[in-house]
């Protein structure tokens, strides 16, 4: 019974795995993997097209190296798989309407997150400018005693 | 007696000693009474004994292959080796969910001892109570893994292949969970902070359980990233997956905030701002629970999906609620005061915590706005891999300057002798990046290669520096190096800042200098590729109880034979591809397996991965760790007279 599963299993799997019945995969120079791994698998999630072990994906890269082979350059076969699948097939977002969103927001997100930690900067500065009364000697001592636990200090 | 009704029995004393000590700490607070924190400790422990049963409930079940209850009907089979069917009890969701809950208990026990002040500790232990009960109250009700099964199967469909396929799985979520409820305390203990009105003391209290979570997710996303290497066929360790990314927001926002900290310590600065930190540090780890739990993505993490998904979802709003209202009324009140030399340690500490924060939020914002452009838009847009390396290049040669220039500098303002180093350190980056260049290295390359000695001068003069002046000044130097003995939590920190920059070295060479390709290969035929001799010499079949194996016996020249292999389980129908590395201090050379001649056993198509430098990414993995513990090991009593000694003197 065992054996039977097996031989089913065995079955099923080479199918998902060998789309083209007995005949080996294509060989794949570097260059394929280079440009699969800019396009997105489309049926998994998180993973590109040189990553994935998908049926997909492996069609994806077959179809790569007949194109680099017929001398297509990169950009064409990008475009390829864009009038296929839209821009979603892309890794990198395009510079440019929702995607440009995505590539200007971690600016914004510095500026703001900058602008946050200056204002503090200064705020805490003017309060400290405006405390008389302490002198450079009080200063020092409490430098001094901070001084004593462990960690931090400047190595003295 | 049987797995399921002890494992209940476990979860309802669990669940009943976790209100008790609530109930504790609320008398205690209302009437004012240190007793009743005695009480609510002791029912923590009580607590994580219960939660312990339910653990070892769980596991005897697993163990004698008892298919009567839920969990095991549905996950676990009796085909598996024994160290599979340990770690089974954390390959799905309702497991994973009581192995947290169990190691939440632990830390709340645990933390609860160390309590000293009868003011704070019965809001933080209350904090605690509260996070173990959601959890102990999901696993109780919600995700019962103990639910009995009426009519319990012979076997079942065991876990996940993917997870079966190494033994990093029974590891990297143990470390996870240890990193993840570890800033539970830190968090607890802000909300007494803020509770209490002592906004600032907190911080060097939690310290050392700060650094501890941080050491545990440090070590589990290494060892994440080492066991996607070692297992899922593609040669890389890192590949921007949504949950990935969730397990590093929680990491960069609580490195963001172990510098802050340090701060507020020594100068009393950036106290509001330390507890939105740490609030987001924690709300951190569940916003990557529901991510990963509520099916909202799918990857090897995303378990069935259930009501779990909006549950962890409306915890993750009320801790950010409970942080941020109880913040509304710390900003009103705190008033820090302090002038801020940019030029000055407590400088550099901010703005590399900036470049934490930055980092953080290109995190969330690449990995959430796919999911809300199509949830408001309809339109479906990737951004992926290629998005995060641009953005994480800038910010990372910013970290690798400041995490350089920060130790160096003292505290308010810079003098000059310690400027003295930064022209050495100027000169290596500009040796650095030059010898890359004419190295024919790419600008990005060799621009890491001299941060990376900018980093190196810098540490090695902040430990060559007080030796050699402590031996001018003691005459020695075995009398120097023995007189800094007490500085050790000093040296972790250095060691960890050297293996960042050694992880800095490795990933900037092997993303850069990656080369992958696939050929068919005749059996007995050899290829010449990447400087070596790639020859296949047989192709077999093996087969275990659980799983089926084809395996590719291939020599490469100089490196032994390797065995890539493909594992078929019953429960899944595309077979698992194991590949086989060949670690070495250069190159590593990866074979997968990716097809075979299923009829006439003639021919197999291997793709090979060879990738620069990937080895030293584990190993600035194991001195992080190293690092980490370095500054966590208790002072020995030897260590604390010299220390004292020093002061005295």
């Amino acid at each position: 019974m065992r054996r039977v599963l097996w031989v089913l299993i065995l079955a099923l799997g080479l199918a998902g795995a060998q789309t083209v019945g007995n005949e080996p995969p294509p060989d794949l120079p570097p260059k394929v993997f280079e440009i699969a791994k800019k396009l997105r698998c489309p049926v998994c999630r998180g993973e590109s097209a040189a990553e994935s072990n998908a049926g997909v994906t492996e069609e994806m890269r077959r179809q790569i190296a007949e194109m680099l082979a017929e001398g297509k350059t990169e950009d064409e076969i990008i475009q390829y798989f864009v009038d296929r699948y839209t821009e979603w097939i892309l890794y990198e977002p395009p510079k440019r309407g929702l995607g440009l969103v995505v590539w200007l927001a971690p600016v914004i997100g510095l500026g703001i997150f900058g602008f946050g930690l200056y204002s503090y900067l200064r705020a805490t500065s003017r309060r400290a400018a405006e405390l008389e009364g302490i002198s450079e000697e009080e200063l020092a001592r409490a430098e001094a005693e901070l001084g004593r636990d462990d960690e931090g200090g400047a190595p003295s | 007696m049987n797995p399921g009704i002890l494992g209940n029995i476990g979860l309802v004393l669990a669940v009943f000693f976790s209100v008790a000590g609530l109930v504790a700490v609320v008398f205690s607070w209302f009437l004012r009474d240190a007793r009743y924190v005695r009480v609510a400790r002791r029912s923590a422990l009580l607590a994580f004994l219960g939660t312990f049963v339910a653990f070892g409930a769980l596991e005897w079940a697993l163990l004698t292959d008892d298919f009567s209850i839920l969990y095991t009907a549905r996950n676990h089979t009796s085909a598996s080796p024994t160290w599979v069917k340990f770690a089974t009890l954390w390959a799905a969701l309702e497991g994973s969910i009581l192995l947290w809950a169990m190691l939440q208990t632990l830390y709340t026990w645990l933390a609860g001892r160390k309590m000293r002040d009868y003011w704070t500790s019965p809001v933080a232990l209350g904090a605690l109570f509260v996070i173990q009960l959601f959890f102990l109250v999901n696993v109780l009700f919600v995700i019962n893994p103990f639910t009995p099964v009426p009519n319990p199967p012979a076997d079942g469909p065991g876990p996940n292949p993917l997870l079966q396929n190494h033994w990093m799985m029974a590891v990297h979520p143990i470390l996870m969970y240890l990193g993840f409820v570890g800033l539970s305390v830190p968090f607890a203990y802000a909300v007494a902070a803020m509770v209490t009105r002592r906004y600032q003391t907190w911080v060097s209290e939690t310290k050392w359980w700060l650094i501890f979570a941080w050491g545990f997710l440090t070590a589990a996303i290494f060892a994440g990233g080492w066991w996607s290497y070692e297992v899922l066929g593609w040669g890389g360790y890192w590949a921007w997956d949504p949950v990935e990314n969730a397990s590093f927001i929680p990491w960069l926002l609580a490195t963001a905030f172990v510098h802050t900290a340090m701060v507020q310590e020594r100068r009393g600065l950036f106290r509001s701002w330390n507890f939105a930190l740490v609030t987001l540090a924690f709300a951190g780890t569940v916003f990557g629970t529901f991510l990963t739990r509520s099916g909202v993505i799918e990857s090897v993490h995303a378990f069935a999906g259930g009501p779990v998904g909006p549950i962890f979802l409306g915890f993750l709003l009320v801790i950010l609620a409970v942080g941020f209202s109880l913040l509304g009324r710390v900003s009103s009140e705190v008033r820090d005061v302090g002038s801020v030399n940019v030029w000055s340690r407590e400088g550099l500490l901010l703005f590399g915590a900036l470049v934490f924060v930055v980092m953080a939020f290109v995190v969330i914002l690449g990995t959430l706005f796919p999911l809300l452009v199509e949830a408001f838009n309809g339109a479906k847009v990737s951004v992926g891999a290629p998005f995060f390396n641009q953005l994480f290049v800038p910010l990372g040669y910013a970290m690798l300057v400041l995490m350089a220039l920060g130790p160096l500098l003292p505290w308010r303002r810079a003098e000059g002798e310690t400027l003295r180093v930064l022209a050495w350190m100027a000169v290596s980056l500009v040796l650095g990046t030059a010898a890359g260049l004419a190295l024919g290295w790419t600008l990005w390359v060799s621009l890491t290669v001299g941060l990376f000695l900018f980093n190196l001068v810098a540490l090695g003069w902040l430990i060559a520096s007080p030796i050699a002046r402590k031996s001018r000044a003691l005459g020695g130097v075995r009398a120097g190096m023995g007189s800094l003995a007490w500085t050790r939590r000093r040296y972790g920190g250095y060691l960890v800042h050297f293996a960042v920059a050694l992880s800095a070295l490795a990933i900037a060479f092997s993303q850069s200098y990656r080369l992958d390709v696939q050929k068919t290969l005749q059996i007995g035929e050899s290829w010449q590729v990447a400087g070596r001799t790639i020859t296949v010499h047989a192709l077999r079949a093996v087969e275990d109880p659980h799983r089926y194996s084809v395996i590719a016996d291939v020599e490469i020249s100089g490196m032994g034979t390797r065995q890539p292999r493909l594992n078929y389980y019953p429960t899944s129908r595309t077979p698992f591809a194991s590949p086989s590395v060949a670690y070495t201090l250069g190159k590593d050379y990866y074979l997968v397996l990716q097809a075979f001649d299923q009829e006439n056993a003639q021919w197999v198509t291997l793709r090979l991965v060879v990738t620069p430098l990937v080895l030293w990414l584990w190993v600035s993995a194991v001195l992080m760790a190293l690092g980490t513990a370095m500054i966590l090991w208790p002072a020995r009593r030897a260590a604390r007279a010299a220390a004292a000694g020093e002061v005295g003197a």
